[in-house]
């Protein structure tokens, strides 16, 4: 009872190298682009990671700053690496990219954030394990 | 030379395990035998072993799911039955063996039997409904079931070698600790459920893949049928949550081999910490396991109602709601653990909250039934016992997700009883609707109905009988895991419990009679049509069996319910659409090397377990050099010609050509 | 049909009107879609879209799998047990010799990458065995770091914060390592088979898990090392 037919033109499962990409993503296409990405992402990291170094290194900010400026670095940092390197925003499915992205960052964000604030409240409840274990004895 | 490994390693002086596990092994030495004599070893390399058709991998999965199902069964029964002897008295288990019985029960239940049957659904449907011809790598897909299998044989080697762990089923430490678990038992559950984590990975990412990113021509996301969407949330957090599995029990693993401080009572451990994680883990296990049960009844009710699913998308919107929320309530398993009243409050309400989801989904799927023709076919039997029977263990659960609540119940009876409640009651029940459904579309013909539906009476009936007094038992205080009971008050439920027990094995045994009955018959329950239920999604499109291939011609979709669309249409219209011009089709060569490094994990598993250094080092340079070699390989795929192609799927019209034309009779006849 | 020339208040009516909630079917800005990709209805993508998502897919795992051994770090950074204390076993130089050495490595990888898309054999096998070179340097640095605190007496067996720093940094280690020997295994199949499709499939999925180490090690160093080196 069926007509799965379709029109085979439309079916493209047997593919030669060339089709082998899909549009905006030639991969015969000069390295300039690549080269030119690879340099600008190394450009950002550099600065990012010296700036990092240097907040520890020498009292630049106001100390206890200090470790929130190094996480905002690092997330700078990753963000360079993810547009520059990883190329997630620029290619031809970003959507599936950046969203699979979103939903592994929720998933750490979770995980770390919940351990953390789970565990604090819980060594705040609790008596500290080593006073347990001598209670033991 | 054999590390820790010894004659002393056998249980001698155990009669159970060591009687059992040499009748498994006669079976099992009879079933080798067996295909030995009759030369079917080729056969079943050829064809099974090596095969990367998803299909093949699917059945697989479900063969090796339901022979652990009743390993785990016979778990149950111990279970049962030593805590109706126990009463004032020591029963027939010693307690480090009955410790052994619950926490292989456990694990076995969840890891190796409804793991691997829920994966199997998937991977036998989702390629099927989607319209393509297979997963998007079916080489690792081979490799996901080998791991899967080598670890569930890991587990049962531990009952004739050895021991298994005595923690329960999430080794909590500090018991699972070297110092309070000297022996090879929690090993075993680590390196076991370590590979098996693994296996699981691989498939969560090739489905995820698959649906993402092969969808037939004109499968838009909202066109998927729901099974897909719950398949897709399933493998979303099967990528989300495995690896914290992994990276846990890697944790206790460095813990317990090399002597660090994750989990210790002593030198900065934190316990509590591993109950953190694990649980983060294990609570989403729970929905990767019941989103693809709710997929199957969303495939069932409409099918058997003769109606689409009412709500379609509302049905997608709670799915993945479910998938997000569900990782946000993994503290209701610990709120006895001392977090106080924000923490609590936060994951009291979150788990609360999911329930919603559910809560539309068991609408839809009353409404959906509503004004249909229902069928009371089995498949629709064990749907309707899930809406009754889910729809109590959920409200259990609503009611143990209020911390206040949780503290008087929290590790009793009740919580057994609820937790059995919603995963019989749920995912078991969708598994054995599903494989009564899925069944012909799989081996060319339908099981018969008859013990199908004693089946599923027994099952109903028996599932009530004995988890209805645990939760009467829970709320008079009797915790969990006891292995011997001092309160005689208790006696009476504990012996309707066990009597549950028995009518649950007559559910068994009727599962098992249809399945044996029916290949008997098989000739008379052929579907020779490729849709026995009247189905309304692409799977139905294909020949009982499909060729390995799948479709001759990719599927072009045009709207919700695909299959259903083009099959009134040919009514309709009184004839199939033109023959379409064939093409040769690309598929993927078969490949030993699942097999191959499945055989090295469990090697490298049992040597790690054992301490046998040498060996595990063995194992891992031939693995990693058998996977250089398999990527040496020059050829991926074969053709398979446009004959081959042409001929099967002229057999196909044909089949469906002579049911126009039945029904074209029937209209005619007065 | 194009909705070029109307006013755009009066296109996005059009569009509310044949799509009352935007659930699809149809793009939004009305071109036609991109086919290949595996998005809307235009059937399955390419296997090179497919194998890269796959494995982004796995490498988002991988990270899941990190945040783990980060929540450990947390929470047992504390942890000490009377012994050393994050900031007395930080050696910054060493540090940042081996993410200049990641980082560098970073940008060989993709200039390989780029070589290979203009399928220059040559450039390839250089840029790949300078990001293998580099990779080595680090893996060596933390190893001789590891060593380096043991013979102190610094061992993850001390303390429940030393645990934690070791496993997170070792499975860093571990990763790189692990990359370094598929490194050498695709530097061997690019020499003998060239560029077909499938070693070019794979080049793209090496080159994102070399990225996605660099990304660790990004959280790695500021968490574990500038931070624990500030108390």
């Amino acid at each position: 009872m069926s007509n799965l037919e379709s029109d085979p033109a439309r079916f493209t499962a047997t593919l030669d190298d060339r089709e082998d990409h899909a549009p905006g993503d030639e991969p015969q296409e000069a390295a300039g682009h690549w080269v030119l990405n690879a340099n600008i992402g190394l450009g950002f990291s550099v600065v990012l990671t010296v700036a990092a170094f240097a907040l520890v290194i020498w009292p630049i900010v106001y100390g206890p700053a200090v470790a929130v400026a190094l996480v905002v670095l690092a997330i700078a940092q990753m963000g360079v690496h993810l547009v520059f390197f990883l190329h997630i925003t620029t290619g031809p499915d970003n959507t599936n990219n950046v969203l699979a992205l979103a939903f592994g960052i929720l998933v750490v964000f979770l995980m770390v954030v919940g351990s953390i604030w789970i565990m604090d409240h819980l060594s705040h409840n609790m008596m500290p394990m080593d006073q347990t274990m001598q209670m033991q004895r | 030379m054999l590390g820790k490994l010894g004659l002393s390693a056998i249980p001698w002086s155990q009669p159970i395990p060591l009687i059992t596990s040499l009748a498994v092994m006669l079976i099992l030495l009879g079933v080798l035998v067996l295909i030995t004599v009759k030369g079917w070893w080729p056969y079943l390399w050829r064809e099974w072993i090596t095969s990367v058709d998803h299909k093949r991998i699917g059945v697989m999965y479900c063969l090796l799911g339901v022979v652990m199902l009743i390993r785990g069964f016979a778990d149950a029964i111990m279970m049962r039955s030593q805590q109706a002897l126990a009463i004032g008295g020591p029963g027939y288990l010693p307690p480090e063996h009955y410790d052994q019985v619950f926490s292989a029960h456990g694990t076995i239940m969840i890891l190796f039997g409804a793991m691997p049957l829920v994966l199997g659904l998937m991977n036998f449907v989702v390629p099927l409904q989607l319209g393509v011809r297979d997963v998007a790598f079916p080489t690792f897909n081979s490799v996901g079931f080998w791991l899967t299998a080598s670890a569930a044989l890991l587990v049962n080697v531990s009952l004739f070698v050895g021991e298994f762990a005595r923690t329960g089923w999430l080794p909590y430490p500090p018991l699972s600790e070297t110092a309070y678990s000297p022996g090879v038992g929690v090993d075993y559950y680590l390196w076991a459920v370590q590979i098996s984590g693994i296996g699981t990975l691989i498939t969560g990412i090739n489905i995820v893949t698959t649906v993402l990113k092969m969808r037939c021509h004109g499968m838009s996301y909202l066109r998927m049928p729901v099974f897909c969407w719950t398949a897709l949330a399933s493998c979303l957090l099967i990528v989300a949550t495995f690896p914290i599995l992994t990276a846990t029990l890697a944790m206790l693993t460095l813990d317990r081999y090399v002597g660090w401080h994750y989990f210790t009572n002593t030198a900065g451990g934190n316990p509590m910490m591993f109950v953190n994680l694990v649980w983060a883990w294990g609570h989403p296990e729970v929905y990767i396991l019941v989103l693809p049960a709710f997929g199957v009844f969303s495939e069932i009710f409409p099918t058997f109602s003769g109606k689409p699913l009412f709500g379609y998308r509302s049905m997608v919107v709670a799915t993945l709601f479910i998938c997000i929320v569900s990782m946000t309530v993994w503290l209701h398993h610990f709120f006895t653990m001392g977090a106080g009243a924000a923490v609590n409050t936060f994951f009291g309400i979150s788990s609360s909250i999911i329930a919603v989801g559910t809560g539309v989904k068991i609408y839809n799927w009353i409404f959906t039934m509503y004004g249909g023709r229902v069928r009371f076919e089995v498949p629709m039997l064990w749907s309707m016992g899930f809406i009754f029977t889910f729809i109590i263990g959920g409200l259990t659960g609503v009611l143990l997700a209020v911390p206040p609540a949780d503290f008087l119940t929290h590790n009793s009876m009740f919580l057994v009883a609820h937790f059995h409640n919603v995963i019989i009651g749920a995912v078991v029940f969708a598994i054995f609707a599903a494989l009564e459904y899925w069944f012909p579309k799989a081996f060319g013909f339908r099981l018969d109905g008859r013990w199908g539906t004693a089946a599923f009476w027994f099952a109903f009936v028996g599932f009530w009988v004995t988890f209805a007094p645990l939760y009467i038992l829970g709320l008079a205080g009797m915790t969990r895991r006891l292995q011997h009971i001092n309160f005689p008050e208790w006696a009476p439920w504990l012996y309707v419990s066990a009597a549950g027990v028995v009518i649950l094995i007559l559910g068994v045994i009727s599962q098992v009679l249809e399945l044996v009955l029916s290949i008997r018959r098989r000739d008379q329950l052929r579907d020779t049509t490729g849709d026995p239920w009247d189905g309304r999604s692409l799977e139905w499109s294909t020949p009982s069996p499909p060729p390995f291939f799948n479709f001759a011609v990719m599927p072009n979709v045009e709207g919700e319910e695909a299959y259903w669309g083009i099959k009134l249409r040919a009514i309709e219209t009184q004839q199939l659409s033109p023959e379409p011009n064939y093409q040769p089709i690309e598929m993927p060569l078969d490949s030993p090397v699942g097999f191959y490094t499945a055989f090295f994990s469990f090697v490298f598993g049992f040597a790690m377990i054992w301490y046998i250094w040498w060996l595990a080092i063995v194992a891992l340079v031939a693995a990693f050099a058998g996977f250089v070699v398999f990527a040496w390989r020059d050829e991926h795929e074969f053709e398979v010609s446009v004959d081959e192609v042409a001929r099967a799927d002229r057999a196909r019209r044909e089949a469906r050509e002579a049911i126009l034309a039945r029904l074209a009779r029937q209209e005619a006849a007065p | 049909m194009t909705d070029t020339g109307l006013p755009a208040s009066v296109a996005a009516l059009r569009r509310v009107r044949e799509d009352p909630h935007r659930l699809g079917h149809r793009p939004h800005d009305g071109r036609e879609p991109v086919r290949g990709i595996g998005m809307g209805t235009t059937g399955p993508a390419h296997k090179r879209i497919i194998v890269g998502y796959g494995f982004w897919i796995f490498l988002l795992s991988d990270i899941v799998m990190f945040s783990c051994f980060f929540a450990a770090f947390a929470v047992q950074r504390d942890a000490t047990a009377g012994g050393p204390k994050m900031a007395d076993i930080v050696d910054l130089q060493r540090v940042a010799i081996e993410t200049a050495a990641l980082l560098l490595s970073s940008y060989t990888c993709m200039l390989s990458f780029a070589a290979t898309n203009v399928r220059n054999l040559l450039l390839t096998q250089v840029f790949l065995f300078l990001t293998g070179l580099l990779g080595l340097v680090f893996v060596l640095l933390e190893a001789w770091e590891f060593i380096d605190l043991a013979n102190r007496g610094i061992t993850p067996q001390r303390s429940g914060m030393l645990t934690a720093f070791f496993g997170l940094v070792g499975l860093h280690g571990v990763h790189v390592t692990a990359g370094g020997l598929w490194l050498a295994t695709m530097m061997a199949q690019v020499q003998v088979k060239g560029f077909r499709r499938h070693i070019v499939h794979r080049l793209i999925c090496f080159n994102l898990f070399w990225h996605a180490l660099d990304i660790v090690w990004i959280g790695i160093f500021t968490v574990v090392y500038l931070i624990g080196s500030l108390s």
